[in-house]
Formats: structure tokens, sequence, C-alpha cells
């Protein structure tokens, strides 16, 4: 191909007509920070750590107040001493595959590095929503099974009210608020994707189908 | 001493500079981007110098650096990009070096390949390198097979820009 040898002479002659840096001009191009998306990664998995365990650490007590009444206070507890030693797992996890990225690899490798890195925050996430979808179903049958301790909760100065309705509401409130908050990881999840990911999942999908 | 280290770092870099212009010179088409660009393949070499062996030459370790950072680590800046003539801002071009056909064609081939995907881009740039299949392959992570196919692909995409 003509043009492409034509190019490799003009890029060869063109070879050291760059502006020259000097030294000081590098040495304050390495005191400023990277922006690279590994760190962004990583900032942002460390926030999802902290954030979900700010969420749980927050509940209020009152609601273990609620769970007494169903004798449900001790699973509550063996549930969240399985969970935390799943959460260790998967920030040991996120830690070790974060250090395993070196940016000397091979291009295919590091992006496999980040992804699976990635992912492991994503599972921790998806883990999380599972286990408190899980929990509050159970909770939930649990809790309206015993329907005359739940009415006496929902209804505590016994009001004449449709306790049918009332039932009916709860749940329906209850439905609409997992839904809703489904909703919100979704959109964040794409957001986040989309800005950090897409060139990396775009470029790393290429590489793959070249194999 | 990290002040030794960041002196050899600097003096070392300071010779092998080009190899960062010219990562820069393929993925960006901008003064302003290829600043950003040359400025964060700056810092990812400088992070990564502490676990520099010498087991491979220090402009391989820096062509890989390089790539990676402009394939995978770079997101370009949302800044607006002004329309500057790229290669009087880098170069200082003599007329004289260039028969106006050529340097046509030349003008056209540059915009042909800021065209490319970001990998076909590391590919081509490896190749104006004159690095070997081996080498591309090696970088990449990719077979040394598959990298043989794919640059023939891209020649054959370069001549459909070129010749539509």
């Amino acid at each position: 191909m003509d043009e492409l040898e034509l190019l490799k002479k003009d890029w060869k002659k063109k070879d050291g007509k760059f502006k020259e840096l000097s030294y000081s001009e590098i040495y304050k191009i390495i005191h400023k920070k990277s922006s690279s998306i590994v760190k962004w990664i990583f900032i942002i998995s460390i926030a999802e750590f902290v954030f979900w365990g700010i969420v749980n650490f927050f509940i209020p007590d009152s609601i273990y107040e609620v769970y007494d009444k169903f004798h449900l206070r001790n699973w509550l507890y063996i549930s969240y001493v399985v969970h935390y030693i799943i959460v260790i797992w998967f920030i040991y996890k996120f830690y070790t595959n974060f250090k395993a990225i070196h940016i000397a690899d091979s291009t295919k490798l590091l992006m496999k590095k980040i992804i699976k890195t990635r992912k492991t925050v994503n599972y921790y996430v998806y883990y999380v929503i599972i286990y408190n979808f899980i929990l509050s179903i159970i909770f939930t049958i649990v809790m309206f099974s015993k329907s005359d301790v739940m009415l006496q909760i929902l209804n505590p100065k016994n009001l004449d009210i449709d306790e049918n309705k009332l039932f009916m509401y709860t749940l329906i409130i209850q439905i609409v608020v997992i839904f809703v908050m489904c909703g919100i990881l979704w959109l964040y999840y794409r957001i986040i994707y989309g800005i950090l990911l897409k060139k990396l999942n775009r470029n790393y999908n290429e590489l793959e189908r070249i194999e | 001493m990290t002040k030794d280290l960041e002196h050899k770092f600097i003096s070392e870099f300071q010779k092998n500079q080009n190899i960062v212009h010219k990562v820069c010179r393929i993925y960006t088409n901008n003064q302003e981007a290829h600043n950003d660009l040359f400025q964060e393949i700056t810092i990812q070499l400088w992070k990564a110098y502490p676990k520099f062996r010498g087991d491979s030459k220090l402009s391989t370790w820096m062509y890989r650096i390089g790539l990676n950072t402009a394939i995978t680590l770079f997101r370009k800046s949302k800044r607006s990009i002004k329309t500057q003539d790229f290669e009087s801002v880098l170069y200082k071009i003599e007329s004289s070096d260039y028969d106006d056909t050529e340097e046509e064609q030349l003008k056209l081939m540059y915009k042909a390949i800021h065209q490319l995907s970001d990998i076909d881009k590391g590919i081509i740039f490896l190749y104006l390198e004159e690095k070997n299949y081996k080498e591309i392959s090696a970088t990449l992570g990719i077979s040394e097979v598959n990298a043989r196919v794919k640059m023939n692909r891209i020649k054959t995409r370069l001549k459909k820009i070129l010749n539509p």
C-alpha cells in the first residue's frame, strides 16, 4: 500500500520534531494528580462499600423493637454476622484484585483485571440488594402471617378502620418502595457504567473479538 | 531515596519523551487533548517506575504504558475542542519537505487513522514504529496470527476510507 509507506516515511521524518519538555516541566507533571479510570473505580468502589456499611449501620433501633414482637431479633443478629463475614470477604477480594492491576501488563490483561475489580464491587452491591430483599421478604411473610401482632403495630390505637385495606396498603407501599429503590440503583449503575466503563468495555470486547 | 529515583526517572524520561508524544499524536487530534494525554501517560509512567526492573528495554516498557493509558485508562476531558491546525502547532514543517499531492495524501491518512478504533490505532502505531508482530501481539495481549490478520484488515479499512 503506497499511502501507508508514505505515512511511515513521514512518521519517521517527524520523529524528533516534537516540542521537548524540560526537566522542570516534567517534574511539574509527575507531581500532578492522575485522573485515570482505575483511580476513579477505586474511589467509587470504596465509596460504595462505605455507603452500604453506613446504610446498615444507621438503621434506627426502633425497627428492632418491631422485630422483637415477632421474636425475630436473634435471627436478625445471626444474619448480620453472616452478612459481615461476606462483606469482609468482598473487601478482601476487591483489594487483591485491585493490587493485581499493573499498567505494564499487556493491554488485554490490564483491561481484564480492571473489569474483574469492578465486577467484584458490582457483585457486592447485587449481594447487598439481594440480601436485603430476601431478608425483607422473609420478615414480611413472618410478620404478615402473625396478623394479630401486625395489626397491633399498624393500628396501635385500635381505631375503627378496615383491616383488610390497611394490610393491602402496607403491602403495596412496601412493594413500591422496593421497586423505587431498585430503579434508583439501576439508574446509578447505568450512569457509572456509561461514564466510566463504556470505553473500557468497548475496547475489551474488540480485543476479545479479535481472538 | 525518592529524590534519586525521581531524578533518574526524569532524566531517562526526558531522553525518551518522543515515544509519549507519538502515542499522543495517534490518539488525539488537537493540542489540548495531546497535552492532557501526555500528562496522564507521564504520571502513569512515574507511578509504575519503581516496579520497572529493566528486564525489558525502557522504551518497550514506555510503549506499553503509553498505549495502555491511551486505550484503557485515559478519559477524554470534556473541554471544548479548539479547531487548531494540529500539524502546524506541533511541528515546524518546512514546506520544502513536501510536494503538494504527498501532503494532501498524508493529511488524509492522518484523518483516516483518527477514525479508527482505539485498538486499531494501537496496532497502526506499533506498525509505524516498526515493531514486529511478536511485539505487537505481546503489547496488546493477542496472538501473533491475529495481530497479523488485524493489521491486514486495518490496511483494507484505511484504503476504503481513502478511496471511498
